[in-house]
């Protein structure tokens, strides 16, 4: 019953139709990497290389430039597909990698007349890892509020650290500090009050 | 910890590939030192991806791709090993440091000294903005300045201190002409720092210094 209803609630929300093809593509990439299919490395092409194109005419204005970016970079991706790798992300997202890349340097080369191809040390091509957000996001407001606990009156920092950090119970923390229980809460309340005003400010 | 960081509108421009080289090199190491910003940076890549490759685009038969691909799928493929991080170091003044992957192309950059500082040029070539390593030996100071243009530092050893407080490495600082400072390392530290006009000395005597800040610059 629970899961026939999240079944139809998944229905509801209709991908993007670009969405849909990204496991296909992905599929592509590997069977590129794994066995040099050349079927597959069709379907990349004919998905990736017109829009490549319109990328190329957007950064260079020239027909033949654009033309030049869409050999690069399906070149690159036929002879390193090894290192593409699903678990770190989309096969769309790493062949923008490579276009972006080799345009960088396309336009390091044009405009400053440098061919020094700096882009594989900007953004390395093995490792533009999916996001992790949720446990960085973590770790970072969890870096502010340690920094925030410094600049509490004793009191209220003693309290916060007791019942966040050292997680005790309210109770105990009364017992621990000999005052009544209303105080621990009241100090706590003032504590995190003045730390969310903090971590307010510094999110702007 | 690090408390500086680029702000966002530059991880876009960075992640779209349109900033200089000189501050692409800054933002690159500010995100191999900071996981952070490097998840905001994935992030943000991946919205770009999904954005320039959303249009639906067919082949056109006036573009000879076919012969494009055909050419392609003749190239052999070589194993690609996976590429490792060569750590790449540098000894400045018997001090030895290992350089982020985007500096390590630069490992054998010619230095040259004034005073405490020693100071190496990377030959990008962006006309006016200019991109050094510097190496500020320890307990050394340097006087109060302003900036003409505007100065990033991205600390890569050591830390050091100024009016606002005090940097660690990976810290990402972008100091303009409204910021006045006299940065002071204990310890000494190595920077990596890009400006696109020379540093400008405003105090008494330390005048007599501007021409450190064209050194610096």
């Amino acid at each position: 019953m629970y899961q026939t209803s999240q079944l139809a609630d998944a229905n509801i929300k209709k991908p993007d139709p670009n969405l849909d093809i990204q496991p296909e593509l992905n599929q592509y990439l590997l069977a590129v990497a794994s066995d040099q299919d050349k079927a597959a490395f069709a379907k990349l092409f004919a998905f990736f290389a017109p829009k490549i194109k319109a990328f190329g005419l957007k950064q260079f204005r020239q027909e033949a430039l654009a033309m030049d970016l869409v050999q690069e970079t399906m070149s690159l991706v036929w002879r390193k597909a090894q290192l593409y790798s699903p678990e770190k992300g989309k096969a769309s997202t790493w062949i923008f990698t490579i276009m972006r890349n080799y345009s960088f340097d396309m336009l390091r080369k044009i405009q400053h007349n440098k061919e020094d191809n700096l882009s594989d040390d900007l953004w390395p091509l093995y490792e533009e890892a999916e996001p992790e957000s949720d446990h960085d996001d973590d770790h970072l407001m969890r870096a502010q509020l340690i920094q925030g606990l410094e600049t509490l009156p004793p009191k209220q920092k003693e309290v916060v650290e007791a019942i966040y950090l050292k997680e005790m119970t309210h109770q105990e923390l009364a017992e621990h500090l000999k005052v009544p229980l209303g105080t621990i809460k009241s100090r706590l309340r003032l504590g995190l009050e003045k730390l969310k005003e903090q971590m307010e400010q510094h999110n702007d | 910890m690090i408390k500086h960081h680029p702000e966002s509108t530059m991880i876009q421009a960075f992640t779209a590939g349109e900033l200089p080289a000189s501050l692409s090199i800054a933002v690159s190491i500010h995100l191999e030192l900071c996981p952070h910003c490097k998840a905001i940076a994935a992030k943000m890549t991946q919205a770009l991806a999904d954005e320039e490759f959303n249009e639906e685009l067919e082949l056109s038969s006036n573009d000879d791709f076919s012969a494009m691909m055909a050419n392609i799928t003749a190239e052999p493929v070589i194993p690609q090993p996976e590429p490792k991080n060569v750590a790449s170091e540098i000894e400045v003044e018997e001090k030895t440091y290992t350089l982020p992957r985007a500096l390590s192309r630069f490992a054998d950059s010619k230095w040259s000294g004034l005073g405490n500082i020693q100071r190496a040029r990377l030959p990008l070539e962006e006309g006016e903005v200019h991109a050094s390593l510097l190496q500020i030996g320890e307990d050394s100071a340097i006087p109060h300045h302003t900036h003409k243009g505007y100065e990033l530092t991205l600390l890569l050893d050591g830390y050091f201190e100024d009016e606002s407080g005090r940097y660690e490495k990976g810290d990402f600082i972008i100091l303009n002409g409204e910021h006045q400072h006299s940065p002071y390392t204990a310890e000494g530290c190595l920077c990596y720092t890009v400006s696109n006009a020379p540093l400008h000395f405003t105090s008494g005597v330390s005048k007599l210094l501007n021409p450190i800040g064209r050194f610096l610059y």
